[in-house]
């Protein structure tokens, strides 16, 4: 499906949020590397999924009404075989209808497990008086405690990529510090253009967040994403 | 020029213009405004008992707008708010360049009955394509012509720098405190709620206008955000814009929405925009006269490495802090320069490593010249900056009388030789009095002063940045 397709189809269903799958979907369309992902819906499926994309894999609950995953046994990490994967599909779902048992449950994504590396976020949102904006930060606790994020205005130039990236005080930890790898900064700035494009050209948007993004000496790769769309009106 | 007039083109150069509403009450302020107005002045006002006191300010007073024989091209709106959708009515079947409605007590009341006539006039002036500046505003100063919104402000010779401001007292005195620093305002306009014309609108008029060469700006909350937004980066691109952002806190923001109706805004997303733009940040009055006299006054440069002169051991080292504080560099000098100093710089007391403290070298005008001349030929530096001691000034009076008039003479003809920012600070200390003269006698040569060593840093800074910027 295209992203307009996508859109249309959650406005359908009278959904003003994209899930995981379907927000990777349409950044994948935008050129962004996002984790596979695939939504299954038995355990049967869960199993083929994961011989398909490649184990090691994670399996996550995807549900509207449940908002802590993880906290609720839906979230099973670095599953390596078939009979792991059939086992986790089954814990999940009688862990989460323990927590949650009047939860919507549209299945249980399939998704392949990135490999570590700086965590990134990316975001957008709409400020009332100038539009999109797009946000960059580095995830975690710099992020949440610090707020050591960088906004620019949509559409962003080369310049105010390359900007926003230096701009935050932890830039030295994408440089690699102490030895860790570093992140591949020129791709990360053709990945905000890419993001300041996309949401530039599909204002059915409202808020948009790639948490976390991992960066890596040679790419980047998109590991959770959520996509707000705007109302119906 | 074959260019097509700008539509706020009439209203900032009227040859007309109408009050509305002036009275005693207010010691008929906005006919006095006009003593010095070039074009043709005419009252409107109902109230009998006010036609005499305007008649003796020799000004002919008409029951209505619509009864005035002539074209209007700016009208100065002063009605209790009833009245002001009937005027808005006048103005457009009257068919004015523009109108600015000093009358307040709109949205930024938050009651009821403020809102829906601010809504009442908006539908009205939007529909009937009025210029609508303000409510709650002075409007337009235009010193060429006399077109003042206070009485104090300056006519004649008009200068090369345009303010847009949201509020009416830091537009007065933009162009007040500015005139006192050699600044001159080409044509400013204070436009309070901006219901119809909004910043952005402002901004593309100066931003085409020949005679601005520089923009200021001050700004609590935007109606057109996205055109501000790109407005402000084509005129950006073309000539320096300083934006002042006011109701930067929380606080900040509550009075910006009572002062003017304006939303709160993210500072963070205004840096960004301001950034994006190429525009330069200023956070307050001081920030934004001491840049834009840097801009006008001090030689550009995209070099970041001061030479500092102190004329005390004491501010030799306040102004070192204070310029690399603002991330400037303060290096040493070239051992050809080291050897120069060496000849005739008495270091009993004094140093010359940079920065100078020249303490024991400061009674000769040459001297300083000297030293001066040595810095603009040093490879390691940049800009040059000088303390001017007021209170040194006086002593110096002792030793020659005419001692500040050679300085003053002295500096002009370095600064013209150089090529090399320069820009002196005046510490005022408790010498106030003298150091407003001193200031004024200094810029009249075309020599910029700060008021403190930060200010001058800070101004300094702004402008390598906005050089650097625009140079790549």
């Amino acid at each position: 499906m295209t992203t307009a397709e996508i859109i249309g189809a959650a406005k359908k269903e009278g959904r003003e949020y994209l899930t995981e799958v379907e927000s990777k979907q349409i950044l994948k369309e935008a050129g962004i590397a996002v984790t596979e992902i695939r939504l299954a819906r038995s355990r049967e499926e869960a199993a083929a999924f994961a011989k398909e994309i490649g184990m090691p894999v994670v399996l996550k609950i995807v549900s509207p009404d449940v908002l802590h995953k993880t906290d609720a046994g839906g979230v099973k990490l670095g599953l390596g075989s078939e009979q792991e994967v059939g086992k986790a599909y089954d814990d999940i779902l009688a862990s989460v209808k323990k927590h949650y048992p009047n939860a919507a449950i549209e299945g249980v994504a399939v998704q392949s497990m990135a490999r570590p590396g700086t965590e990134v976020i990316i975001g957008m949102s709409k400020d009332p008086q100038f539009g999109p904006v797009l946000m960059f930060g580095l995830g975690g606790i710099l992020v949440e405690v610090l707020k050591d994020v960088s906004f620019r205005i949509v559409p962003l130039t080369k310049r105010d990529a390359r900007e926003m990236i230096k701009e935050i005080k932890g830039y030295p930890l994408l440089e690699g510090y102490r030895g860790q790898e570093p992140a591949n900064v020129p791709q990360l700035e053709e990945l905000l253009l890419k993001v300041s494009d996309f949401v530039e050209k599909t204002p059915d948007i409202k808020e948009l967040d790639i948490n976390p993004l991992f960066a890596y000496s040679d790419g980047a790769v998109a590991v959770d994403a959520r996509v707000i769309l705007e109302g119906n009106s | 020029m074959a260019e097509l007039a700008h539509r706020l083109d009439r209203v900032f150069n009227p040859r007309s213009v109408a009050v509305v509403g002036d009275k005693q009450e207010m010691g008929y302020m906005w006919l006095r405004g006009l003593h010095e107005f070039q074009g043709r002045v005419y009252s409107v006002q109902v109230d009998e008992r006010e036609l005499p006191g305007i008649e003796a300010l020799g000004v002919k007073n008409y029951t209505s707008l619509l009864d005035v024989p002539d074209e209007i091209d700016y009208v100065i709106v002063a009605v209790p708010r009833a009245v002001a959708p009937r005027i808005v009515q006048d103005c457009i079947e009257k068919k004015v360049g523009g109108a600015m409605f000093f009358t307040s007590g709109f949205a930024e009341t938050d009651t009821e009955e403020g809102i829906r006539l601010q809504q009442v006039i908006t539908g009205m002036a939007r529909e009937g394509g009025l210029n609508l500046i303000g409510p709650n505003c002075v409007g337009i100063f235009n010193p060429r012509i006399g077109l003042k919104h206070a009485v104090d402000q300056y006519s004649g010779d008009g200068g090369r720098v345009g303010f847009i401001s949201q509020s009416g007292t830091h537009a007065t005195f933009f162009s007040m405190v500015g005139m006192a620093n050699g600044i001159r305002v080409s044509k400013s306009v204070s436009y309070g709620n901006a219901v119809v014309l909004d910043s952005a609108d402002y901004l593309e008029y100066l931003g085409q206008d020949e005679q601005t060469e520089v923009i200021g700006i001050y700004v609590e909350g935007l109606r057109k955000g996205r055109q501000f937004f790109t407005t402000l980066h084509d005129v950006a691109r073309r000539k320096p814009v300083l934006i002042w952002k006011g109701g930067r806190t929380e606080a900040g923001a509550r009075a910006t929405a009572s002062h003017t109706g304006s939303l709160a805004e993210s500072p963070a997303i205004w840096d960004a925009a301001i950034r994006q733009c190429g525009a330069i940040r200023a956070n307050d009055l001081d920030e934004m006269i001491d840049t834009v006299k840097a801009l006008l006054y001090v030689k550009p440069t995209t070099g970041d490495r001061v030479g500092l002169i102190a004329m005390t051991g004491g501010q030799s080292v306040v102004v070192t802090d204070a310029f690399a504080t603002q991330g400037l560099s303060v290096p040493l000098l070239t051992q050809r320069s080291y050897d120069q100093f060496a000849s005739f710089f008495s270091v009993i007391g004094s140093s010359y490593r940079n920065p100078l403290d020249i303490s024991s070298n400061l009674q000769s005008v040459e001297l300083i010249v000297r030293m001066l001349d040595i810095l603009n030929a040093d490879e390691n530096i940049d800009a040059v900056v000088l303390e001017i001691s007021v209170m040194f000034l006086t002593r110096l009076t002792w030793v020659s009388p005419t001692f500040f008039d050679d300085l003053i003479e002295a500096l002009a003809l370095y600064q013209a030789r150089s090529q090399k920012p320069f820009l002196t600070v005046l510490v005022p200390a408790h010498a106030e009095r003298e150091a407003i003269e001193a200031r004024q006698r200094l810029i009249d040569k075309g020599i910029p002063s700060f008021a403190s060593f930060e200010r001058g840093a800070k101004a300094l800074r702004k402008v390598v940045e906005y050089h650097r910027l625009h140079s790549s």
